[in-house]
């Protein structure tokens, strides 16, 4: 139907017509996306799922693209900028994420480009001066989670923080755990949620809560959105051009300071030393700027590192436990692992040794 | 005297137009809840245009609502709307058979007695857009005494007729067959959607063919038509004057008991005073010509 | 009416307005953002909370992005949004009348 009657923009009245595309298996849509992306000055994401675009006629005059819960490419043609095309382009695409039973959205932009989507229902998560600003689609998200996670603060002077994949949980985390514990007066433990690694997020927290058992000031609590996500580190969970893949890990790292560690209290954040996976190490080195430095307002929390312990001259790793569980060695397994994780993969992962895709 | 010259189509799914669209005086609005509104939001846009009735945005402006066939899953939910909202007219799409107006009326009636409506105070307007529903246009004219007109719905048409919108050839007998039902049964007459939105020049030349047809108007989907329209139907000075002394004839003749009207010498039949008087009407409406 | 499942209506377009529901245990929460709260915030609110009661829902987040829509624009887009949270597809005119 004819749109844009109440506006004075070039084009008065048009016939739009808004629909999905699945860029991957429709070449000729996609070589239109493409095609507006570049007139736009963007590239085209291959990892996009799915496309809203909006056609006047035959030309295709805006797209928007999702890739799970983080909206991607959104272009719109020069000539139907400025009328409202922004907001029925953004209308659509998050209807097209709730048919995909995503509710929760989050796009980054560079912050001069913020504006465009605050007027769109978005609210600011984090902003990298001058790099990229994570916004996510309601005004409570962020502020109703640090709410619930402000019950759950407890008094002390050092409150300490260890963040998890645990894939799976070695007795390296233990270690871990138990020295963070013992350095301060309460620690906070949070698993990673996301459900992309060989262990699932459900056994990974039945683990860690099983394998915590014993240590006194420890609270377990459930990931989320907000920390190592797809949507805070998406660099973590795929490969990743353009903006989202420039900004690493200061997204993940200064929504831990500005919002998830004041509504804890946390003062510092402990990490095993990490000489294996390149990504976790660089994690761990850039924890250092983003959390000590003098780049956000929030106060400093003190990175300690704490040195990986050894079984027979090798570094226990959750790497290392799948290798051998793949090549069907649990014996070597039993000597990295505690008894309860020890269990869930005999009886659980065994039989499913076999090479996956993992993280 | 109600003038249906423009009857502006809203989207019952656009919030926006829903609740601006009366700025452009239409003669008559339709809220569409059939083909402008996609299967995700039938549910929303039947609320919305129950509200919007509600409402007296549209005083003084005819309110049609386009509900989907009674066939479909969505037709008597959208009736509920429609009349309980209060609409003054419900439009049947794809109007075949007199039959289907038939089992419109009954479902009003219904829908009437059920909200406490006046039974008949809900009028009904079909259109007709399949060679069968051409065919059939006299018996679907005269199947209700509710009905106060009939639209031809060029897009339908012209795919059932295995031909494409042109230069009118395709439309030229069903414009006929619409318009001698519609007069036949002594009710309005409107004609298609013009489909380019931004040939102006062309729809003036659509305009004064139908015009000249003797169609009642137009349906638009375009708010900016409605002033031309409007003006193409607007009576000129001269044609202003004679009416307005035919009708003073008519009058004259009737203050002094005559049976007869004379004007200039000779007589003047009473469809001669009918159309004078038409004309102020229009004139009243939109003013003369410019 | 008890909602079941995150539901969204109408959009963020100019005269509209874009309606987040969420089912909780928690009772009404209710959110709005508007271009024109400062003139017209408690107004707004008054028509989503009338609205949620005459549908009798009383637990749930709303959350609610104004661009300037007309009372019957906000009641409309509430109601189809408590609707489809709750998965109910027959309007109650009788209700709503």
């Amino acid at each position: 139907m004819a749109r844009r009657y109440f506006h004075k923009a070039k084009v008065v009245t048009e016939d739009l017509q808004f629909y999905t595309v699945n860029p991957i298996s429709n070449r000729v849509e996609r070589k239109d996306i493409e095609q507006l992306l570049a007139r736009c000055g963007l590239s085209y994401e291959e990892q996009i799922e799915a496309f809203v675009v909006c056609r006047d006629g035959n030309e295709l005059v805006a797209c928007a693209g999702l890739q799970k819960d983080i909206i991607k490419d959104v272009a719109i043609d020069p000539d139907y900028r400025g009328g409202a095309m922004s907001l029925k382009l953004v209308s659509e695409i998050t209807y097209l994420a709730h048919s995909r039973g995503l509710d929760l959205l989050f796009v980054y932009t560079e912050p001069k480009n913020a504006e465009f989507f605050r007027g769109c229902g978005f609210y600011d998560l984090v902003e990298v001066p001058d790099r990229v600003t994570l916004l996510e689609n309601t005004p409570i998200g962020i502020r109703s989670y640090c709410a619930k996670l402000a019950r759950q603060r407890v008094a002390g002077e050092k409150i300490g923080c260890v963040v998890a994949n645990a894939n799976p949980f070695t007795l390296g985390h233990r270690y871990l755990i138990e020295q963070a514990a013992k350095a301060c007066d309460w620690l906070h433990l949070f698993m990673v949620r996301e459900d992309v690694s060989l262990f699932s997020y459900k056994d990974r927290y039945y683990l860690a809560q099983e394998n915590i058992r014993g240590i006194p000031n420890v609270t377990l609590h459930e990931g989320s959105h907000y920390m190592i996500s797809r949507a805070t580190f998406p660099c973590y969970f795929f490969k990743d051009r353009g903006i989202v893949g420039k900004c690493r890990t200061a997204v993940d790292l200064l929504l831990f300071r500005n919002h998830i560690a004041p509504a804890l209290g946390v003062t510092h954040r402990f990490v095993g030393t990490e000489p294996f996976c390149p990504t976790t190490n660089k994690y761990n080195t850039d924890m250092k700027v983003w959390l000590q430095e003098d780049v956000s307002k929030a106060p400093p929390i003190k990175v300690v590192e704490i040195e990986r312990t050894q079984r027979n001259g090798l570094a226990i790793s959750a790497s290392e436990v799948r290798r051998l569980l793949r090549k069907g060695e649990m014996e070597r397994i039993r000597d990295m692992v505690p008894p309860a994780t020890f269990d869930l993969l005999e009886s659980k992962y065994a039989a499913l040794a076999r090479p996956v895709t993992d993280t | 005297m109600t003038l249906r010259r423009s009857m502006l189509f809203v989207p019952g799914s656009s919030a926006a137009m829903l609740s601006t669209a009366f700025i452009f005086k239409p003669d008559s609005v339709m809220f569409d809840l059939e083909d402008a509104v996609s299967l995700r939001e039938k549910d929303a846009a039947r609320l919305l245009v129950y509200r919007t009735l509600k409402m007296p945005l549209y005083d003084g402006i005819e309110r049609v609502v386009r509900i989907n066939p009674l066939s479909s899953p969505f037709g008597h939910d959208d009736l509920q709307a429609a009349v309980r909202g209060g609409a003054d007219v419900i439009r049947l799409p794809k109007t075949n058979t007199a039959d289907e107006v038939h089992e419109l009326e009954a479902a009003v009636a219904e829908v009437e007695r059920d909200c406490g409506r006046e039974v008949g105070s809900t009028r009904l307007m079909a259109a007709i857009e399949s060679a069968s529903g051409v065919v059939n246009a006299t018996s679907i004219a005269t199947a209700s005494p509710r009905i106060v007109g009939i639209a031809l719905a060029g897009f339908d048409y012209v795919m059932d007729m295995q031909t494409t919108r042109g230069d009118g050839t395709e439309l030229f007998y069903a414009r006929c067959a619409v318009l001698h039902a519609a007069r036949a049964a002594e009710i309005d007459a409107f004609d298609v959607v013009f489909p380019d939105l931004n040939d102006e020049e062309g729809f003036m030349k659509e305009v004064e063919l139908i015009k000249r047809l003797g169609f009642n108007g137009k349906s638009l989907i375009n708010p900016r038509q409605i002033e031309l329209l409007h003006n193409a139907y607007a009576p000129t000075q001269e044609d202003v004057d004679y009416a307005r002394r035919v009708v003073a004839a008519a009058e004259q003749a009737e203050a002094d008991g005559l049976g007869v009207i004379s004007l200039n010498g000779k007589m003047v039949d009473a469809p001669v005073v009918e159309n004078a008087k038409r004309v102020l009407n229009r004139a009243a409406a939109s003013g003369l010509r410019k | 009416m008890e909602l079941k499942q995150e539901s969204l209506a109408g959009t963020l377009e100019s005269s509209d307005l874009f309606i987040r529901i969420s089912p909780s245990d928690e009772p009404l929460e209710v959110v709005i953002n508007s271009e024109v709260g400062h003139q017209f915030g408690d107004q707004i609110r008054a028509a989503v909370v009338e609205t949620l009661e005459m549908l009798k829902v009383t637990k749930g987040i709303v959350i609610v992005e104004d661009k300037g829509a007309l009372d019957c624009t906000i009641r409309a887009r509430v109601h189809a949004a408590a609707m489809r949270a709750a998965g109910v597809t027959e309007v109650d005119w009788e209700a709503l009348s």
